[in-house]
């Protein structure tokens, strides 16, 4: 089936509503500010009826093109493994468009899959709208982005942490989050309870990180 | 250990006769019916599933799952162990009456495993509880596990619990 | 003295909870008022993990997410890398993978009906689905080497061609010669021969089953009428796959948004009316009937066409043993392949399938890396959990099992 043809609904009605949609491998996608988003995935709903909310993947974009090794450069500033550690980045405060949230819907009446784009607020914490009252799946899935990426998602009734520990301090998949995090458990002989140490390995990168044109 | 007497020629025998006899029935009587309470975390469950299932059947070694700690003997370790779910692990442990004994089961329950890298895995269930055996495996298959299981009757054989006193 | 609600705490270690789950139920003497589920108790950060590996090396960990469906969840992320890439597999792989999708959806299924058969109390259900799903297991083995994690599925195809020998008993002290003969029946020719055998067989035995359950008054009275959801409500709450059909809307990915040859196989789609527990039963088992078909249209065409499993081009392939030994640029070839992986162009993709408990999406964003930058996967298990609450509310005890039950869970996808 032409996914091309079928995206020509959508984009007529979101054009009168001024968004554009964009269409990349044969996935739909439209970019939305925070202060539309309601709007927008009332009218989706609703207009278009795009029934379920498949997903919410929130995305940092700290690190976005960042690589461990200048593969152009000339051989004799090769990438010696065993030597560098991981690097954690320092946060940028002018770092604009850091965190980004992306929305999966489904429409099975009319059978089409969209992407809603939403880049969050500048503040401290991140911020986006919940679509809760929209759609209730969208529940779960805000928890998980706040848990793992610290987004803030205004208007959920029960914001708290769903997949990390009790008690857990910070938001494991930002960029800046060491992979082997910084805290472990051990079974503490004197106390006879489990406790918290700092963590004891630190994993060095096995693989460099290299970005090369597909065409080399 | 043992007897403890005056007379160094009994001292210098070892246990004898009676006490290492007795020995062999407790652990003949312990390795006939291992009974594991059921702690399947991840993949690794699946596998001991199938262990306990048709094809490798663990009844024919007297071993019977144990939905609760305090009637089991031995505790199979089978999957990932997580920060969050470790004081629960040690609280399971706790609960199990002595003699017990743990078989840690998959490469992740050994040593972190496919996982060791991560922020929130425990590298090895050794870290919370003493462990007996090591079945290495991603997963062990059904076989590599009744292997363990024999090497546990092995090792529990060895054992002169009355001997030691 | 006052009467209030009784505070229980259900799990995690507790066999009926189907692997690591925590409830913590508020009761009005046996019937629930509210349920809290409390999941995370196996949460690996395996998105994380994959963001320091390349693409290949992720493989893996997707079979270890719904550790009873293992290749049904590698192929939406091997979709999502070829998407990036813009490559396609050759057809017999694309048959190859539709036939270990099918035996994927059985073994998950009598797991399923094994576990939840268990849990409500037909214990002998158990031990019959296991033993059907040795067999699987032992197809798994012979293409991959593994029973369980296979990695078989990779970008460009499959891994290897399917093996014209199946392993063999051998006789030993404890089994004599003529035994053997009879138990090696079925591996006398290659692994299409066996699992041509299993889809002979395999329809008589899910009769045996349905005897069992079907019109049973015990099963009946524990599943009737159980855990009913509107279809609307399903729709709302994020359901796909069985549970949205055992509601009565008719939308299964295979067919409605085809992917590698579904659309030339012939196969049927069961759908619910009710939306309880009985009719989602109903739905799983027709869908082992109709991907037994499945399997045996597979076999027909693999027997018949021979050809290639993985792609040529050697950027994604490493190249044949033999002939990296002696020219220069396979060598090469072999060399990148295996330290640095290939690079994936920039963009993002999410791309599904008709996973057994229902869509299983992998979203995978890159800027052009040899490593993922953001891979996140959407498991079905997750909004089917998130619904418990709504879907036991008024219920008693006994039914917050079989509702566990009929959601097929498993805490490897929910928490990844």
């Amino acid at each position: 089936m032409d996914r091309q043809s079928d995206t020509k609904a959508i984009e007529e009605l979101l054009q009168q509503y001024d968004i554009e949609v964009s269409i990349n491998q044969s996935n739909a996608e439209i970019k939305v500010s925070h202060e539309r988003l309601i709007e927008v995935s009332t009218l989706l709903k609703n207009n278009l009826s795009f029934e379920i909310l498949m997903d919410v993947i929130a995305v940092d974009y700290l690190t976005y093109g960042d690589v461990d090794w200048k593969t152009n450069n000339a051989t004799s500033t090769g990438y010696s493994r065993a030597v560098k550690p991981t690097i954690i980045p320092d946060i940028d405060e002018t770092f604009k468009d850091r965190f980004a949230v992306f929305y999966q819907l489904l429409s099975v009446s009319n059978n089409q899959r969209l992407t809603m784009k939403v880049f969050t607020t500048e503040s401290n914490p991140p911020s986006v709208p919940s679509l809760v009252d929209i759609w209730s799946s969208a529940d779960w899935f805000e928890r998980e982005a706040f848990d793992l990426m610290g987004i803030h998602f205004d208007g959920h009734p029960d914001l708290r942490r769903i997949l990390t520990d009790y008690g857990f301090i910070g938001h494991p998949f930002r960029k800046d989050f060491p992979t082997n995090g910084n805290l472990e458990v051990v079974y503490d002989e004197e106390k006879e309870e489990v406790v918290y140490q700092p963590v004891s390995i630190s994993t060095r990168p096995g693989v460099p990180r290299v970005i090369r044109d597909r065409n080399d | 250990m043992g007897l403890e007497t005056d007379n160094d020629l009994i001292d210098q025998q070892g246990p004898g006769f009676i006490i290492t006899s007795v020995d062999k029935l407790v652990n003949w009587a312990r390795t006939g019916s291992m009974w594991p309470v059921t702690f399947g975390l991840a993949c690794c469950a699946v596998e001991m599933m199938h262990a306990g299932a048709s094809r490798y059947d663990t009844d024919r070694f007297g071993v019977f799952f144990r939905p609760s700690p305090r009637q089991s003997d031995v505790m199979i370790v089978a999957g990932t162990l997580v920060n969050k779910m470790a004081p629960a692990l040690r609280k399971v442990y706790d609960q199990m009456a002595e003699p017990k004994w743990v078989i840690s089961m998959g490469s992740c329950a050994n040593g972190g495993g496919y996982y060791h890298h991560s922020y929130s895995v425990v590298r090895g269930c050794d870290q919370i509880i003493p462990v007996d055996i090591y079945v290495p495996g991603c997963p062990p298959t059904s076989e590599a596990l009744i292997n363990g299981i024999i090497e546990l009757q092995e090792k529990i054989k060895k054992e002169e619990s009355i001997a030691n006193g | 003295m006052t009467e209030s609600n009784l505070t229980l705490n259900f799990g995690p270690q507790h066999p009926a909870a189907h692997g690591v789950l925590r409830l913590i139920m508020e009761m009005d003497g046996e019937v629930i008022t509210n349920l809290d589920p409390h999941i995370g108790l196996l949460h690996r950060g395996t998105e994380k993990l994959a963001e320091i590996k390349p693409f290949n090396h992720s493989i893996g960990y997707m079979d270890r997410m719904d550790y009873v469906s293992m290749m049904c969840c590698e192929h939406p992320y091997v979709l999502a890398i070829e998407s990036l890439l813009d490559i396609k597999p050759p057809i017999r792989a694309q048959y190859i993978r539709v036939m270990y999708d099918e035996i994927t959806r059985i073994m998950n299924h009598l797991l399923w009906l094994g576990c939840h058969g268990l849990d409500i109390g037909a214990m002998a259900l158990f031990l019959y689905c296991f033993r059907e799903r040795e067999d699987l297991y032992d197809a798994y083995e012979a293409v991959s080497g593994a029973r369980m994690h296979a990695t078989y599925y990779r970008p460009g195809g499959v891994y290897r061609d399917l093996p014209d020998e199946m392993p063999k008993y051998k006789a030993n002290k404890f089994i004599s010669e003529k035994k053997v003969k009879k138990l090696n029946y079925n591996r006398e020719g290659s692994l299409l021969d066996f699992i041509e055998d299993f889809t002979n067989r395999f329809p008589s035995l899910v009769d045996e089953y349905e005897t069992l359950l079907t019109d049973n008054r015990i099963w009946k009275q524990r599943t009737v009428d159980i855990g009913v959801v509107a279809p609307e409500r399903a729709m709302q709450l994020g359901f796909t796959g069985p549970m949205l059909r055992g509601s009565g809307i008719e939308w299964d990915l295979r067919r409605n948004q085809s992917y590698e040859v579904y659309d030339e196989l012939e196969f049927l789609i069961p759908v619910g009316v009710n939306g309880d527990c009985y009719d989602r039963y109903l739905v799983r088992v027709e869908e082992m009937r109709q991907s037994n078909q499945i399997i045996q249209q597979c076999i027909k065409w693999l027997r018949s066409n021979p050809g290639p499993v993985m792609i040529e081009d050697h950027k994604y392939r490493a190249p044949k043993r033999d002939s990296m030994k002696h020219d220069m640029e396979s060598l090469i070839y072999h060399f990148k392949h295996f330290t640095e992986g290939y690079s994936v162009p920039e963009g993002n993709t999410y791309k599904a399938i008709e996973h057994p408990k229902g869509e299983f999406g992998v979203f995978l964003l890159s800027d052009g890396a040899n490593k993922p930058y953001r891979l996140k996967v959407r498991a079905p298990s997750f909004a089917h959990l998130a619904a418990i609450d709504e879907m036991s509310k008024g219920h008693m005890l006994a039914d917050v099992v079989s509702i566990i039950g009929t959601l097929d869970i498993v805490f490897g996808e929910i928490d990844r």
